[in-house]
């Protein structure tokens, strides 16, 4: 039965590298950072080894419970997509304890627990000081790693099974990333504290409490040993091992108990009214924007991609910024930063509507109708945002004579972006997450052409706007009139962009509705 | 067949356009919508034995009932095929379909109708053929054809996170009707299938049945000609479905004319005018319900003709139960 199990959790494995290159990219990244993590904390142990056991045992158990906690945390808020849900083997007739037993053992299999099973064996030699310490340590070490596991699977399931309404499942990575930022200022508190001077009293006062949770407690035994205090050890240890039971007696009775519970019911909402739609003139173009607005907003899709528009310029900001670059020169970079990745985001917006959009077909709706109206929420956001935000940048860059060119280009960014993203979503759809489905998971079809689409609409949106661009660089150095060259390219460029964008865009959807209606269907 | 004649004129639309001279004429051959409900075996189809005897069926059926009177045609399908590969999913198909009848498609699973139903309605472009709706043509001319025709299409998705009161208004006004009108129109259906109480809520929120029912209303709201409706009852509950048929029945009472799928032969027996029975993506009989079924059942006559049930032999293991 576990022989079974874990076969197919590495052929699940395997298959995840048949996927798109840059998701093989993606997890080629994540095992270089686990397994570097995992090199950095074994030397770290080792290293240990040879500091006094006071010192050794606030930072091992420390981070040791911090690991842990990540372990039952992460799950929770990012509704890990759980392949070996226990749903999935209802109806093949094993009993439940067999059941938990072989998923338990299979969730060995992975990246994180690969990792925590390197650091735990690896806190061994850090108390390789006197036999006592040896014997918990390894006694630890298992206990440490059937900790995570379990808590890893008791909240996964938790979060398949109790967030697994549509709603929870869209709101809990958002909320989620709210939490993170609402962290921040504890980071920065952290990053205060004067470390040379209170950094051990505050670790060893942390580890002091961390020690006596379940979180810490494994962790610790080992070091209470080596400070010679078998008796605190022993306990510290059975605390371990009780919470490993306690976590195996939730992780059986969460399997029996979804293994007979259908599916929690969604509380249904209910909406007054039209909405948008009322706002929107009651033409094709106007229905498909009203359409487009809502589901920007109702659609936990489109919020990440709300969520990247804003936080993916900062990210080039503070690269830059690292790399050296003057402050004021990088507030310069935000606005059209964040119009390139708005007029992005639209590019695989067919896509998105999966097969709902046999409506557009059916109805005959005017190709420039439907590309036009699906820009509209982006058209929304993005000319208030370089009205408002081409000002304030200007004014922080410290010299008034850069704003006509940062309004050009922010808007040619904006208009052609757009305009390129309509004729691409019509010509080069690809699969994309599907309605009500998390938007962390990853279509399972992703073929090799979708990271080429990605980076053409991109690039392409850029290359489109470089004549303004350059204007605007020769503004920045020779100011004057170059400035107001790079306003007047910008508009012309982005405008003629947008307009024959959409134009292109409506042919090619109409000419190609069915095979675009064929595609979703693929998808 | 002394009807032929007028079989061609009903091609004539009412509305403005002329219709499309290509195939209404060239392919006007021998059998072509001699009586306008019966199958016509297109040149290129293969000449099997059932089919013969098919339409020996029909024709003798035909001479027990009174032969019917000449209506107009309001969708034609000519020489449709479709192929996926390797597999013929539509082969060779043709159809004539009156003003103002329901008519029933009926099929087992992987027959072609669904394929059959989604080139109709300009969601699947065909290989070959054409089809004519009240003389346009929907692959020529999609702008006419298409305000024609309301489509309830099985098995794709509706815009979802819309409420339901939502994507009636946004049906409406993709096709072209105003405000007002939608709003009207939305409050009339949404009494007649019963979704009162549904129309604020989101239709990813709604059971497979008020899905169904909503996407119909969806299909109604342009008051179109000809009504193009897969599996419309699969998972309705027998009250909706009571509702749904009283309001087709009305609506081919007052000239509107009905495709639609199903599985359930009582049903289609019960509320069709005519039907056809499609096997391997070619029709096998096709005229009024009393021609095609004959003295039995709807149900009897396609069990025959879609090859009879194979016993099941083989399967003595699955009568000793394990434990």
């Amino acid at each position: 039965m576990v022989a079974q199990f874990l076969r197919l959790k590495l052929r699940l494995l395997a298959n995840t590298f048949r996927r798109s290159p840059i998701q093989i990219v993606g997890i080629a990244i994540g095992l270089f950072y686990g397994l570097g993590a995992a090199i950095v904390a074994v030397a770290g142990l080792i290293a240990l080894r040879f500091v006094d056991t006071a010192l050794a045992g606030s930072i091992t158990v420390t981070l040791g419970a911090l690991i842990v906690l990540g372990f039952l945390l992460v799950p929770l808020a990012f509704g890990v997509d759980d392949t070996l849900d226990p749903r999935a083997f209802s109806l093949f007739g094993i009993s439940t304890t067999r059941l938990a037993t072989a998923l338990a053992v299979t969730a060995l299999i992975g990246v994180p627990a690969l990792v925590v099973a390197i650091i735990a064996v690896a806190q061994v030699v850090t108390w390789s000081r006197d036999p006592l310490a040896v014997v918990l340590a390894v006694i630890g070490a298992v206990v440490i790693v059937a900790t995570c596991v379990l808590s890893a699977r008791v909240t996964t399931s938790i979060a398949a099974f109790l967030l697994a309404t549509r709603r929870a499942r869209e709101i809990t990575g958002l909320v989620a990333l709210l939490i993170i930022v609402s962290l921040s200022p504890f980071a920065a508190i952290l990053a205060t504290v004067n470390w040379g001077r209170d950094g051990l009293r505050l670790l060893s006062s942390v580890a002091g409490v961390a020690g006596w949770t379940p979180l810490g407690a494994a962790w610790s035994a080992p070091a209470e040993a080596a400070a010679g205090a078998p008796g605190l050890a022993i306990l510290k240890a059975l605390i371990g091992i009780a919470f490993v039971l306690l976590l195996w007696v939730a992780w059986r009775g969460l399997v029996g108990w979804m293994l007979v519970t259908p599916q929690r019911e969604a509380r249904r909402r209910s909406y007054e009214g039209l909405g948008w739609f009322r706002l929107m003139p009651d033409t094709p173009a106007g229905a498909v924007a009203a359409r487009s607005i809502t589901y920007w907003l109702r659609d936990a899709r489109y919020h990440t991609s709300l969520v990247a528009v804003p936080v993916a310029p900062l990210i080039f900001v503070v690269a830059l910024a690292v790399a050296g670059v003057p402050w004021n020169i990088l507030a310069l970079i935000p606005v059209p930063a964040m119009c390139l990745f708005l007029s992005w985001s639209a590019h695989n917006d067919v896509a998105y509507d999966n097969s709902a959009v046999w409506l557009h077909i059916a109805s005959n709706t005017d190709g420039r109708a439907d590309r036009f109206g699906r820009l509209v929420p982006a058209l929304i956001i993005g000319v208030p945002l370089v009205i408002v935000g081409a000002p304030i940048c200007a004014g922080l860059f410290g010299d008034w004579a850069v704003l006509p060119s940062l309004i050009g280009v922010s808007f040619c960014l904006l208009f052609a972006g757009l305009g390129l993203s309509s004729v691409i979503s019509a010509r080069f759809p690809y699969p994309a997450v599907r309605p009500g489905d998390s938007p962390f998971a990853q279509p399972q079809a992703s073929g090799t052409a979708s990271g080429l689409i990605q980076s053409l609409s991109f690039f392409a949106a850029i290359v489109i706007a470089l004549p303004p661009f350059g204007l605007a660089a020769l503004g920045l150095a020779f100011g004057g009139g170059w400035n107001f060259g790079a306003l007047l390219l910008g508009l012309v460029l982005g405008g003629a962009g947008l307009y024959f964008g959409v134009l292109w865009g409506g042919a090619i959807f109409t000419r190609r509705a069915p095979e675009l209606l064929a595609f979703t269907l693929r998808n | 067949m002394t009807d032929a004649a007028e079989a061609e004129q009903p091609e004539k639309p009412a509305a403005s356009k002329p219709a499309p001279r290509t195939r209404a004429a060239s392919t006007s051959t021998a059998a072509t919508s001699g009586k306008p409900m019966v199958a016509e075996p297109s040149p290129a189809a293969p000449k099997t034995p059932r089919k013969s005897a098919v339409r020996k069926k029909s024709t003798t059926s035909a001479g027990i009932a009174k032969p019917p009177a000449p209506r107009e045609v309001v969708l034609v399908l000519r020489d449709l095929s479709k192929r996926f590969g390797e597999t013929v999913a539509v082969d060779h198909m043709s159809l004539s379909v009156p003003v103002g009848s329901i008519f029933g498609i009926v099929g087992p699973n992987g027959a072609g109708k669904t394929t059959t139903l989604s080139m109709a309605t300009g969601l699947l472009r065909p290989d070959g053929g054409s089809i004519v709706v009240h003389g346009a043509d929907v692959w020529k001319d999609p702008v006419v054809a298409k305000r024609n025709m309301g489509v309830l299409p099985d098995r794709l998705r509706l815009f979802d996170r819309l409420t339901g009161g939502q994507l009636l208004y946004y049906a409406g006004t993709l096709r072209g009707l105003d405000a007002a009108t939608v709003r009207r129109r939305s409050a009339d259906l949404a009494s007649a299938f019963g979704l009162e109480d549904a129309l604020n809520r989101l239709v990813a929120d709604y059971s497979a049945g008020m899905t169904k029912k909503v996407a119909l209303a969806c299909a109604m709201i342009h008051s179109p000609r000809v009504l193009i409706l897969d599996e419309p009852f699969e998972s309705v509950d027998p009250v909706s479905a009571a509702n749904i048929i009283e309001i087709l029945q009305n609506y081919a009472g007052a000239g509107g004319t009905v495709v639609l799928s199903s599985h359930s032969m009582d049903l289609i027996q019960r509320i069709c005018d005519f039907v056809a029975i499609v096997v391997s993506g070619s029709i096998l009989a096709s005229g009024t319900m009393d021609e095609v079924r004959g003295v039995g059942s709807l149900e009897e006559k396609f069990v025959e003709l879609a090859g009879g049930r194979r016993t099941a032999e083989g399967m003595e293991w699955l009568h000793s139960f394990s434990d």
